[in-house]
């Protein structure tokens, strides 16, 4: 063992393999998973334990504790990644000419290992179409009143339980009437639609959407785009984009601290456990019986009256295909649970909302892989397994 | 290899009570097969790929599979996906008993676990014993790796591969 451990006396610091503290990780999930499994065993049922419950509250709370270590262990301050795009920054100046000043701010921000190494790809693709398309070359620049160096900003903060990502330049800007006639021209507004500016640069987004005869400005973010949303999707993260013309764009990443632990509430569905991250939860409802609304019009779809607005029903035995869509339909299940999406909000029916708990995540691999609309599996203080569904991808989903 | 060792271990201590010596050689790991029942037609699995036999466990559900997917189990913090190997072959669903167990074979690097009638034992089946299977293939690739012949006895050896992936695998009309 000791072999392996390489010490540096004045640091203080151990070198320690991925792999042991991915294995470290799966043990102290275990761990908490059987300290619940001993303290809901059915064979307590009915006993005055007294002086049990209050070991089992320490051993609980050291149990947490322990977990938050462990989960510490695998944060890497975002400086790693930080510096790797600082070099290639060196490379952008010399392929298009320009003079860029990278400004890195909160380089200290610690993040999962895991996640620091999948964001160079993505974070560097944005720098890139940032010095590439973002910033005008020095005499437009001079012209505009602007400084002759470029300026990005790379920097990261972290935000309760997320870490958010910002790379900003002081660019020209997206270009609004070329983009939104581009999403027009593939159907994402309709003619006459003046969407909000968060609303229309989310299309970049899009698949393919950007073409180098878009606008120059946008030239070749198409893949580069792609490659970002995937990851972003694989890390449970989310994007925003601002911008203001002639002033810059803003791209800030939204990502998780940590991939393996996630603080849910847990629904049950007939038989079936589903687990949901608590931050999308906007609201939870027992709706009366006017408050729902039918649509046959727009193939069957229901609809939930809340304080004015119409929320969109998801029924996910529907969506699963565990129903025949054309049998006749169940009553709305008794509790509905409103989501946050990008697409807008949603209203999943549920028989009942059970509990709101940290759960371990586990990747779907294998046969489970298929499964739609879902970050994984969550491994329940009660052994149970439930679903963590992605609501974004419910809404995206259900909305075809 | 040793995983495979510790796993039939029960397998192995049956085999060894009627006086076969199964595990003589660890090397011919390739030609050991864990034999099991599905109503009366015995099948085998290489044993290269059993992590471990547990008993019938408490399934979870799960939304978005074939039908012959179960649901998951949760053993000892893996979620495991549970496959009815009767519902798998179209054969007739069947209440699960205390002889039913689950066989979890990791494929693919990802673990998987088939609900058999009951295991029968470990069979060492040399490839000179073991029958192609060309007339079985209609089409695609055949989930029957070959027909494993032991003096009398006749198992019908299952490429796992096939098994536990998407494509149909009904098991032609001559065999059921």
């Amino acid at each position: 063992m000791s072999a392996q451990a390489e010490t540096t006396n004045d640091t203080g610091l151990v070198r320690v393999s991925s792999e042991k503290i991915g294995r470290l990780m799966d043990l102290v999930g275990e761990l908490s998973l059987s300290v619940s499994e001993t303290v809901h065993s059915p064979d307590l049922q009915g006993l005055d334990l007294a002086s049990f419950d209050a070991a089992v509250h320490r051993l609980t709370m050291i149990v947490r504790e322990v977990q938050d270590v462990a989960t510490e262990l695998r944060l890497v301050p975002m400086d790693d990644v930080f510096k790797r795009l600082r070099r290639m920054i060196r490379e952008l100046e010399r392929q298009t000419g320009k003079k860029i000043d990278l400004v890195i701010e909160g380089g200290d921000t610690a993040i999962d290992k895991m996640v620091a190494d999948k964001l160079y790809d993505p974070l560097l693709h944005v720098i890139r179409n940032s010095a590439d398309h973002g910033l005008e070359g020095q005499e437009e620049r001079v012209e505009n009143g602007k400084n002759p160096k470029g300026r990005i900003l790379l920097s990261a903060s972290q935000i309760g339980s997320e870490v958010r990502i910002v790379v900003e330049d002081d660019g020209r800007g997206l270009n609004r009437s070329k983009i939104l006639g581009k999403a027009r021209e593939r159907g994402f507004f309709g003619p006459e639609e003046e969407p909000e500016p968060s609303m229309l640069w989310r299309v970049i987004f899009e698949p393919g959407f950007s073409t180098a005869d878009t606008v120059s400005n946008l030239s070749g973010r198409g893949v580069g785009m792609d490659v970002l949303n995937s990851t972003m999707t694989s890390l449970r993260g989310r994007i925003t984009v601002d911008s203001w013309e002639n002033k810059g764009t803003r791209v800030a990443l939204f990502i998780p601290v940590s991939l393996a632990f996630l603080d849910c509430i847990i629904l049950r569905l007939g038989k079936t456990l589903f687990a949901v991250p608590i931050d999308v939860v906007s609201e939870i409802a027992r709706p009366e019986g006017d408050e729902l609304m039918n649509v046959s019009a727009d193939s069957k779809r229901e609809l939930l009256k809340l304080r004015g607005s119409m929320i969109p029903i998801v029924r996910l035995d529907q969506f699963f295909n565990e129903v025949d869509a054309d049998a006749e339909r169940k009553p709305v299940p008794p509790i509905l649970v409103v989501f946050n999406t990008a697409t807008g909000s949603i209203a999943i029916p549920v028989d009942e909302v059970l509990d709101r708990q940290q759960v371990v995540m586990k990747p779907l691999v294998g046969r489970l892989a298929s499964v739609r609309a879902s970050w994984g599996c969550a491994l329940l203080g009660t052994g149970e397994v439930a679903l963590v569904l992605d609501c974004e991808r419910l809404a995206s989903g259900a909305a075809k | 290899m040793n995983q495979a060792a510790e796993v039939t271990e029960d397998a192995m201590t049956a085999a060894a009570a009627r006086g076969e010596a199964a595990f003589n050689d660890a090397d011919n790991v390739d030609d050991m097969y864990l034999t099991f029942a599905l109503a009366d037609e015995e099948y085998g699995v290489g044993i290269g790929v059993v992590t471990e036999i547990v008993g019938m466990q408490r399934i979870m559900s799960v939304p978005d599979m074939p039908h012959y997917i179960k649901g998951v189990i949760n053993l000892r913090g893996k979620v495991i996906p549970l496959m009815d190997a009767r519902l798998r072959f179209g054969m007739s669903e069947r209440p699960y008993d205390d002889r039913t167990v689950v066989i979890v074979m990791d494929v693919e690097d990802a673990l998987i676990g088939l609900i058999v009638d009951g295991v029968s034992e470990v069979l060492e089946i040399p490839p000179t014993q073991v029958d192609a299977h060309g007339q079985f293939g209609k089409g695609g690739k055949s989930v029957i790796s070959g027909i494993g012949k032991v003096g009398d006895r006749v198992s019908i050896l299952l490429d796992t591969g096939v098994l536990v992936s998407d494509s149909d695998v009904t098991l032609p009309p001559d065999l059921l």
